[in-house]
């Protein structure tokens, strides 16, 4: 919410952009997975989630405004709509930019019991960010979560699709440099999710 | 969504009282049959429930065989609770009591309590329900959520998100009412907010009603915040005056000043909605320009002078010029203001140099529909939109021109399925859920309706020419959704719907005898509907150069706006008198309308604000708003509604009436109209349409006045119009 507005003030809202006006980004590859999807409902309103799956891959792991409205846009639903989806679900990154790597710390009763706070204390020193921040370089951004669902692995770590845990220290400093080199989780966890909903003979 | 389709019945007992009630109608609605209330904060009748704030929770059971009653072991939400046989319904219980409290404890965990300033306060159904069902106190003393005051959705909507209690109604009504879904909850938990994409611009043009529908004071009116206190407001019903729709309203005022609008239920036009037009749009009322006194132009100036000096002035320039002087007006006087100048001018002045349309579309006599066809103009009413198997919008901004047809529209297509086709040259609110969208190019609007007749099959003499492909190529859409456009009009019952803005368009009034012509042969309805809050009261009283009250041919025919500008240009009109209207603004031509008022002998401006034509003025006069007088209103449907004065007229204006009937009065001494009642007498005794009407019959809904007698429909001069495109 912005400032506050004196009473009588001038009220200057921005517009929401025409459809027309839209920048839309998504490659012909994303176009023929959302046709492909759209074909798997009875309407298209059913298709925002997996739309924006497709979406947050399209836009490099973050649904930026654009991406939202191209979502919107794409599917014939309005802006507001599809952003009211967006910012439901805390697995669509809507709140602010993330990096390559998103780091999921779990700090729930088990993983705290096991020292998660130890972990994540390590991590934001050697990243030197805090949770919900970006490192820079745009490699890594920090977050801590709730329960992940494994506490026989705790302290537990969340890259991507894939779980790491135990960690200390060391696995901590393997995972980073290996992550370093690797493509970018983010979208490769956005691409999985998009193929989890497409048929076989579906573009993939 | 209080209405139900099916008719049968089931017995349901409602705190040991056993009604019959329709198969599946809400517990909450059934309730309210006994008398009786639930508290309720995201149910609205006109909306799908959603049960969010449980606050209408009701204890529910079912009778057994054997006669005992087993009750659920937890409450239900009254609103999402469907009535079946053998329910049992308790809402006065000791649980029940508790439950509420609960609720109401929780709802008011983050609500800040800023009654006192809210301008809420003192109408909130929050308030209502706690003070009513709530609790003395609360136990939580952590620090409430904080939020930005007062945020501007838009320059009507000011979002106070600390005092939003989360019920989705506003959400609702801009996805299932307006239809533009402008608003969502972004967010979740206590961050959510109901607001705009981005915090864009709220800019739906029925933004309005999300205020007075708000169960809270989160979302208020950004023009009458802060500017008084519900209870220190007087409020009387009244109707819009500046859509055509003639959208039923409050009138809040205090102190004999105008403060705000609000919907007012009328279930045959509005329901309970306002177009943003409506409800922002009366500041007139409180314009620091508003005329007080009349003027008379003097060598070093204006002069401010008596009635008495101004009739006396008047009467010296026009009585008895007959066709040397004219009057121009617009349709947004009353009936009886529109009855009086017609009669002044005829009778009085014996001038038939009477306008109404000043913007453009001036059809004569022998070009409308009723004389050329012998088909009606408005055939359709806004409320029977809701059940029609399909509906063509045709050159028309609907959402602008024709507010609360646009929601019926919407509402039909929302809950029964009509199919929409919207056939605009620009993109409108009705595409959005419009089925086939036919976008031609400006210009071409009589070759697509006549591609339309063609396609739907109407029998129209002149069509062969226009097959799909013909079609296409001249108006640029695209042969396939002609076709199946022309389908959809294949099933009778379809209404046709068009403003008179179609009429000012270069091909308009024979797309309208094209459109008209295609739904008498196909069992269709047209309408081409007026644009002013009384077009249909202005056609049907003779406000008109070629026509007389009750639609009759004048054979001495007058001058038309145009005409008479041009004239008045030249030196050869004498005198003018100009109604409520500018021409320098609404004219199409403002050279030929300013060289008018400056050559023009003598010129009368009648207004309530002191506009650009007073410039050019030899006597300005000030007139009363609707509001400020009695007085009825011919809606676009031709629905005949009472505006009552509300408000006290400022300074000297007079009503539009008095002053053409004081004039009339010096110039034939007879009895004259002590009111506007006695002037709706002679109307309806005068013009058949408006046979019955009087204000003995204008309370609730209103009067649709009678449909013309025309003879038999005449489509034989159809052809050569069409062979003429």
């Amino acid at each position: 919410m912005s400032d506050l507005i004196q009473l009588g003030a001038v009220n200057e809202r921005p517009k929401a952009p025409r459809g027309e006006d839209l920048q839309l980004k998504f490659s012909e590859k994303a176009i023929a997975q959302l046709d492909a999807l759209k074909a798997h409902y009875p309407e298209e309103k059913a298709c925002i989630l997996p739309g924006l799956w497709i979406a947050q891959r399209e836009y490099g792991g973050t649904l930026t405004a654009e991406a939202i409205a191209e979502v919107a846009h794409r599917l014939h639903r309005s802006y507001a709509e599809v952003e009211g989806v967006a910012t439901f679900y805390s697995m669509y990154n809507t709140a602010h930019a993330v990096g390559a790597h998103m780091i999921e710390v779990c700090t729930c009763l088990s993983c705290h019991v096991c020292g998660a706070y130890r972990v994540a204390d390590y991590l934001k020193e050697k990243l030197g960010v805090g949770f919900g921040e970006t490192t820079p370089d745009g490699l890594f951004t920090l977050h801590e979560v709730e329960c992940l669902n494994a506490c026989d692995r705790a302290p537990l770590l969340q890259v991507g699709d894939q779980y790491y845990g135990p960690v200390g220290p060391a696995e901590i400093d393997a995972l980073l440099e290996k992550l370093r080199t690797s493509p970018p989780t983010v979208t490769q966890l956005a691409d999985e999710i998009v193929k989890v909903h497409l048929k076989a003979e579906e573009p993939r | 969504m209080a209405a139900v389709v099916s008719t049968d019945t089931v017995k349901v007992t409602i705190n040991g009282v056993e009604i019959e009630v329709p198969k599946g109608e809400l517990i909450v609605e059934s309730v309210k049959r006994l008398g009786l209330e639930i508290p309720i904060f995201c149910y609205h009748p006109r909306m799908k429930p959603v049960g969010m704030c449980r606050m209408c929770l009701v204890e529910v059971g079912f009778k057994q065989p054997d006669g005992s009653v087993r009750m659920m072991p937890k409450p239900q939400a009254g609103c999402t609770l469907p009535a079946s046989d053998n329910m049992v319904v308790l809402t006065d219980t000791e649980a029940i009591h508790r439950d509420r409290k609960g609720v109401l404890e929780f709802l008011l965990i983050n609500h800040p309590l800023d009654c006192p300033i809210c301008d809420r306060g003192g109408e909130c159904p929050l308030q209502n329900n706690t003070l009513s069902y709530g609790p003395s106190t609360s136990r939580f003393i952590e620090m409430k959520r904080h939020a930005h005051k007062a945020f501007p959705l838009s320059q009507y909507v000011t979002l106070d998100l600390e005092r939003c209690i989360q019920c989705g109604r506003c959400v609702r009504f801009t996805e299932e009412i307006s239809g533009d879904s402008q608003l969502a909850f972004r967010f979740r938990g206590a961050s959510m907010q109901p607001a705009t994409y981005q915090l864009t611009d709220f800019e739906s043009k029925f933004s309005g009603n999300v205020i007075e529908i708000c169960p809270v004071g989160a979302l208020t009116n950004a023009k009458y915040r802060f500017r008084a206190r519900p209870w220190d407001l007087e409020t009387k019903p009244g109707i819009c005056t500046v859509t055509p729709c003639g959208t039923n309203v409050w009138f809040d005022y205090r102190a004999g000043k105008f403060i705000r609008l609000n919907g007012r239920t009328n279930e045959e036009v509005n329901e309970e909605w306002t177009a943003d037009r409506t409800k922002f749009g009366h500041d007139f009322y409180n314009s620091p320009n508003r005329l007080k006194a009349p003027n008379l132009r003097t060598e070093t100036g204006f002069k401010g002078a008596g009635w008495s000096d101004v009739y006396a002035e008047i009467l010296a320039h026009f009585e008895g010029k007959g066709s040397e002087v004219g009057v121009i007006t617009e349709a947004n006087l009353s009936n009886e203001d529109l009855f009086m100048l017609q009669k002044l001018f005829r009778k009085g002045f014996a001038s038939q140099n009477i306008d109404h349309r000043l913007s453009g579309g001036w059809q004569s006599f022998e070009e409308r529909l009723e004389n050329k066809l012998g088909l009606n103009t408005v055939q359709t009413t806004i409320a029977e939109l809701e059940n029609v198997p399909a509906s063509l919008v045709f050159a028309t901004s609907l959402a602008d021109e024709q507010p609360m047809t646009f929601l019926r529209l919407r509402k039909g297509w929302f809950q029964n399925g009509t199919k929409v086709i919207s056939a605009t040259s620009h993109p409108t609110e009705v595409d959005q859920f419009a089925h086939v969208i036919l976008r031609y190019k400006p210009g071409t609007e009589a070759r697509l309706a006549a591609g339309l007749a063609h396609a739907s099959g109407a029998a129209l003499e002149g069509l062969e020419k226009f097959n799909p492909e013909a079609t296409e190529q001249a108006t640029g859409v695209p042969a396939n959704l002609i076709r199946e456009a022309g389908e959809i009009l294949r099933e009778a019952g379809a209404r046709i719907l068009t403003t008179h803005s179609l009429l000012t368009t270069s091909e308009g009034s024979v797309a309208c005898e094209i459109l008209a012509g295609l739904a008498h042969k196909a069992g269709h309805k047209f309408s081409c509907l007026g644009l002013k809050a009384n077009t249909a009261g202005a056609k049907e009283l003779g406000l008109l150069p070629d026509t007389l009250p009750g639609g009759i041919k004048n054979s001495n025919p007058g001058k038309d706006t145009r005409q008479m500008l041009e004239d008045a240009a030249r030196g050869k009109l004498k005198a003018l008198w100009l109604v409520n209207c500018d021409p320098l603004t609404d004219f199409p031509d403002r050279d030929l309308a300013e060289k008018a008022l400056e050559n023009v002998e003598f010129l009368v401006v009648q207004h309530h604000q002191a506009i650009e034509a007073c410039e050019y003025a030899s006597v300005v006069l000030p007139m009363t708003l609707p509001a400020e007088q009695d007085g009825t209103f011919t809606s676009s449907e031709r629905r005949v509604q009472r505006m009552a004065p509300v408000l006290s007229a400022p300074g000297e204006a007079k009503a539009s009436w008095r002053i053409f009937a004081e004039l009339l009065l010096r110039i034939q001494p007879s009895t004259p109209p002590f009111g506007p009642k006695d002037v709706m007498e002679e109307i309806s005794r005068e013009v058949p349409t408006f046979a019955g009407v009087n204000y003995g019959a204008l309370d609730g809904p209103g009067v649709l006045i009678a449909q013309p007698e025309l003879g038999e429909p005449n489509l034989n001069s159809l052809g050569g119009t069409l062979s003429k495109v």
